[in-house]
């Protein structure tokens, strides 16, 4: 039978700084991701909103591909394809690290474009036409008028985003890219623990995206409470 | 060889792996689903029990679940639990894990859908003479079940598409084999799109009805 305490009383001391490095990596790669999938999304949903049809349709089409997609195929295509594709081209070769991040933002700009888009649109239209009629134009009242005020309805969903992000990049570790579930399934093979390491790593990660999910809640109250 | 040609050459060959993995896929799918809808209902009715202690613990429940990737979960299932005597076999291991994930995730959405309706239905329900628990199923459930469906259905993509996961361990769905024939065939473009095919052939449908749902919704209000 396995005595759990017991086994954590004889490796604690040496697996918890190794895994506490590896949470690093993950708070890195969630936060580099994070902020391409802001850029990708804000992106992507001004696309969306466009008076043109062809651009509206491909935004349109990205974001269903995209989101369509387990993140996991986006990532395999992204680290995998491009060095049998194009060998030879060093730049298209991502490192794991790079190819976590690309893919991750490329699945998240997606959902997050959708996010961004019912926020616009949940602004009544009044705002834009007042601040048209006020003489702005149409660039100036969407970065002065509507996206300031569509930031707090989507700060509650953005932030459940960024949760899932976190617990996301767990899947990352089929890539190989450095963070705590790959460094888990390495320590859980080297020390024939896997029980006592994959819980050690569950709760780590409970650690890093706890405070998240009460930071998002709390958010969500006050902006209700403020309306 | 272009790419064009050997994606001609290798497609029936490729797509009768791939779809075989899909049979895989689907029973996951449909068996976490199932999985997570029964046991989330009893977490979303456990967590509104009069007992203290109930509701603590199904709150605990909910939140290392939700706290947790899925990955990691599956883990625990499936190389853990060997450690302390319980052999899992792969498809039982994904679905189990799937279902528990998603388990916690529905019990919200079911206590969202539940608290959504107003109290003087389940009042009104109680002074005619109806006990809570004929209260909750003829009035109260019936209501909630429209506002929860798009959610819900809105889950089932989300599972599909984390079915991809359960690779890892050992089951053997569309991932699995594509992984199989990129080091079988090199052809890592192909695999990889054919494979992105067949997942949007199935998340697509089924975010337009999302869709559809949802106007139906607001009409109904």
């Amino acid at each position: 039978m396995l005595d759990l305490v017991e086994v954590y009383r004889e490796n604690i001391a040496s697996w918890l700084p190794e895994m506490g490095m590896a949470c690093l990596g993950t708070l890195k790669l969630t936060f580099v991701s994070f902020l391409l999938a802001i850029a990708v999304g804000l992106l992507v949903a001004l696309l969306r909103i466009s008076t043109h049809r062809t651009i509206r349709g491909v935004a349109l089409t990205y974001i269903e591909v995209a989101r369509g997609m387990p993140a996991l195929v986006i990532l395999y295509i992204v680290y995998f394809v491009p060095p049998q594709v194009a060998p030879g081209v060093k730049w298209l070769a991502f490192s794991s690290f790079t190819a976590a991040v690309i893919g991750l933002a490329i699945h998240g700009g997606a959902i997050l474009a959708e996010i961004f888009r019912s926020g616009i649109e949940a602004l009544h239209r009044g705002q834009r036409e007042a601040a048209l009629s006020l003489g702005m134009t149409p660039t100036k009242a969407m970065a002065y008028i509507i996206l300031p005020q569509a930031t707090r309805i989507v700060l509650p969903p953005v932030a459940n985003y960024a949760i899932g992000l976190l617990k996301d990049t767990a899947v990352c570790s089929l890539i190989a890219a450095p963070e705590l579930m790959l460094r888990a399934k390495d320590l859980a093979s080297s020390s024939f623990q896997p029980m006592a390491v994959f819980l050690l790593a569950a709760a780590l990660y409970f650690v890093m995206s706890y405070p998240l999910a009460l930071g998002a809640r709390y958010l969500e109250m006050r902006l209700n409470y403020s309306r | 060889m272009g790419f064009w040609a050997n994606m001609i050459k290798e497609f029936p060959y490729f797509m009768s792996v791939l779809l075989h993995g899909a049979v895989t896929t689907i029973t996951v799918a449909v068996g976490a689903l199932a999985f997570a809808l029964v046991v989330g209902l009893v977490v979303a009715l456990l967590k509104m029990s009069p007992f203290r202690v109930v509701r603590f613990v199904t709150s605990a429940y909910i939140e290392l679940l939700r706290g947790t990737p899925a990955l990691a979960q599956l883990f625990v299932i499936y190389f853990g639990l060997p450690d302390v005597g319980i052999d899992v076999a792969p498809v039982t291991a994904a679905i189990v894990g799937l279902g528990i994930n998603g388990s916690a995730y529905l019990a919200e959405v079911y206590r969202a859908g539940i608290e959504s309706i107003h109290k003087g239905q389940v009042e009104a329900a109680l002074s005619l003479g109806m006990t809570p628990a004929r209260a909750m199923q003829y009035i109260i459930l019936p209501q909630a079940v429209r506002v929860m469906l798009p959610p819900i259905t809105n889950f089932s993509i989300v599972l599909l598409k984390d079915t991809a996961l359960v690779s890892v361990v050992a089951a053997p769905e569309i991932m699995f084999y594509a992984r199989n024939l990129v080091t079988e065939t090199f052809l890592s473009m192909q695999v990889y799109l054919l494979a992105a095919l067949i997942y949007l052939s199935m998340t697509i449908p089924m975010a337009r009805v999302v869709a559809m749902l949802e106007r139906k919704r607001k009409a109904w209000r």
